[in-house]
């Protein structure tokens, strides 16, 4: 029993004790006056004490760890049969700024060593042998090629003027108009009856670009897929290099590559078809990162994403489904990724969406969907003009259903849908130079050039290719002065483009006010929240 | 009827007046807290030969001035100091006790290096 501090009589006989312990806890005692029924109700203190025993709160503690996102990188030795690629240190080109020391291809320079002292009479199997050893071939190219351009060069007042309109290169063109013809690249040979599936520019020699082809139906016996590398600086009509591979090129789900430095016209690597790999049509191949650190990033139409170091192309480094919302794959039909980013892209694909997408990271795989097109989405470009004013989050789409539309990374509902065209539009680019500009390619032969400070209810410039059917494919030079646009016929058409392509230093904010004018008119907020790539 | 005494009420009064001061107040203990763990790591950088006695400090200062309260409780005072090193923590705790008279309190302190959280549950005696 603790200290009692005091006790009162209460009416009804009952007794109300005070306990006041040193720890100045109260406790109260109810004892019945009753000396029969005198006992403590203490007991049952401890019972309902027990009572009132309960849990707490839960506190918790939540610190988010960093985010590190790691990459690496494998290099495999490869077999024998390669080991002579990998002595050439020297990546540039040579052949290319060889000079031209011969001017005939000398034969009989061969037979030099012979143990005659003077040149002899060589027997026709001595001939035939040396025609096809690999050393001559590869000297006889290399000089064919010199030959061919010092032909065409030199040939210049005699020039043919049918088709081709090359004088007005520099500066001002025809009184100020937009879009002139350049040249068409076609082989009768190679490119007959092929369908251009793919352009792209050198990134070293801005006068290079490289067209791939697929099948020639005509032709069951040629090589399913090639891939010609075209000369813009010289007038000789036909390829610098040519490649071919069994499968048609962007048909079969293979990546294949070609080295430029090797003189073999098959490939030198190529990937294998396996599951790890990409079993479906791989629809759309980039190159991401520095000049040393870089990888090949595929995507086929079952939506698996690879990821390739270009020194092992035997697996993947990594790859990944892209499926939305974790229920079925994304069956991409293009991917861009943005200026500077390595890590976050976009992709279209065949029901008409745009996903975008990481590669890395937490939240690697698709992030978020923008709706939006009414048919399969044919292309795909982000901005990369580097300016003033930081564009990066812009991209656009074009598609079967007519449009090209303008869309914001952070939006899921396209900015502005341009809708001047009457069929499947193909292909859309940015330019890289103009912030404003991008070209776009239809199935009427329409070559449209938007400039979105000028007008964006209509293309700024626009040809239709004579002669051409539809275009399938449309890129700019990294100059930002031509497009190379390539059609179903397998001719590539280089145009030059004038004044419009140069950018002002006021275009980045012209084109920044333009966007707060498109949104502001975009009307009946379609917005359903910003939605932001994970950075 | 009922009717109570002047001394009924007297006590009654003083009983409401005194539990409050044995309560476990939440956030006088908090201040005590924060003063211990400032007094002990403010303005350190986490340095791993003397996190030992900085976790000591902070739990030895925290203690004794809650003993000072003079409260009835007992007291459990826990630290723990992590390094910000881009790992993450997570933690939970709960208690079965009696929810009138007891109670706990938390504090999470942080600097550019470190981490500190200091957990004092105080049960009623």
């Amino acid at each position: 029993v603790d200290y009692v501090r005091s006790v009162d009589y209460l009416m009804y006989g009952l007794i109300c004790v005070v306990l006041a312990p040193p720890a100045a806890v109260f406790r109260t005692l109810q004892w019945d006056t009753d000396p029969s029924a005198l006992q403590l109700q203490a007991d049952s203190e401890l019972g309902r004490r027990m009572h009132r025993l309960g849990a707490s709160k839960i506190v918790q503690i939540d610190f988010v760890p960093k985010e590190l996102v790691t990459y690496t990188k494998e290099t495999q030795t490869p077999s024998a049969a390669h080991q002579s690629e990998e002595e050439e240190e020297d990546e540039e080109s040579s052949e290319l700024k060889a000079s031209p020391q011969t001017d005939q291809p000398e034969e009989e320079g061969e037979a030099e060593d012979s143990k005659e002292a003077h040149p002899r009479e060589l027997t026709e199997e001595e001939r035939e042998q040396i025609l096809h050893s690999e050393d001559f071939l590869v000297f006889f190219e290399r000089s064919v090629s010199v030959v061919e351009r010092a032909l065409a060069e030199e040939g210049d007042i005699f020039f043919d003027y049918s088709g081709r309109d090359l004088e007005d290169k520099e500066g001002d063109m025809q009184g100020g108009s937009n879009l002139s013809f350049n040249r068409v690249f076609h082989d009768d040979h190679w490119s007959k009856h092929r369908v251009v599936t793919c352009l792209d520019w050198s990134p070293q020699y801005p006068e290079l670009m490289v067209a791939s082809y697929n099948s020639n139906e005509d032709a069951p016996h040629e090589p399913d897929g090639i891939a010609l590398v075209w000369n813009m600086k010289f007038k000789k009509t036909t390829p610098e290099y040519t490649f071919h591979c069994q499968s048609s090129v962007m048909s079969v789900g293979q990546i294949v590559l070609w080295d430029n430095r090797s003189h073999r016209r098959t490939p030198v690597q190529r990937t294998p078809l396996s599951a790890a790999a990409h079993t479906h049509p791989v629809y759309c191949v980039n190159v991401v990162g520095t000049q040393n650190a870089n990888n090949l990033i595929t995507v086929s139409t079952d939506g698996k994403m690879c990821s390739w170091s270009l020194d092992m192309l035997s697996q993947p480094q990594e790859s990944m489904e892209l499926v939305y919302n974790k229920s079925k794959p994304v069956a991409v039909t293009g991917m861009a990724f943005p200026a500077g980013d390595v890590n976050n892209y976009v992709v279209g694909s065949e029901e008409g969406m745009v996903y975008s997408a990481s590669r890395h990271g937490s939240k690697a795989g698709i992030a978020e969907m923008f709706e939006g097109h009414q048919g399969p989405v044919t292309g795909i470009s982000c901005h990369n003009a580097v300016g003033t004013v930081d564009f990066s989050h812009l991209f656009i789409t074009s598609s079967f259903d007519w449009t090209v539309k303008l869309w914001s990374i952070k939006h899921n509902k396209p900015l502005y849908s341009f809708e001047d065209n009457a069929d499947y539009v193909y292909d859309v680019s940015w330019s890289p130079v103009h912030p404003a500009l991008f070209a776009s390619v239809d199935g009427m032969g329409r070559l449209d050039l938007w400039n979105l400070n000028n007008d964006t209810e209509v293309p700024t410039a626009s040809v239709t290719i004579e002669g051409a059917c539809a275009l399938n494919r449309v890129r700019w030079a990294s100059g930002g002065r031509e497009v190379a646009v390539g059609d179903s016929e397998g001719r590539v058409w280089i145009y030059d483009v004038g004044e419009l392509a140069v950018p002002h230093p006021e275009d980045w904010s012209h084109f920044a006010r333009t966007l707060v004018e498109i949104r502001a008119n975009r009307g009946d907020g379609e917005e359903e929240g910003a939605v932001e790539l994970p950075a | 009827r009922y009717c109570c005494s002047p001394a009924t009420i007297t006590v009654l009064h003083a009983f409401v007046f005194v539990s409050c001061q044995t309560a476990f107040v939440v956030d006088e203990v908090s201040t005590i807290i924060k003063e211990s763990v400032e007094g002990a790591i403010g303005g350190n950088a986490y340095q791993h030969s003397r996190v030992n006695q900085w976790t000591t400090n902070v739990v030895e200062q925290s203690l004794s001035q809650l003993s000072k309260l003079g409260k009835p409780f007992k007291y459990i005072v826990t630290c723990v100091i992590m390094q910000k090193n881009g790992a993450g923590l997570q933690t939970a705790s709960s208690c079965f006790w009696d929810n009138t008279t007891d109670g706990s309190c938390t504090v999470r302190w942080e600097n550019k290096s470190m981490y500190c959280i200091v957990s004092v549950f105080g049960l009623a005696i």
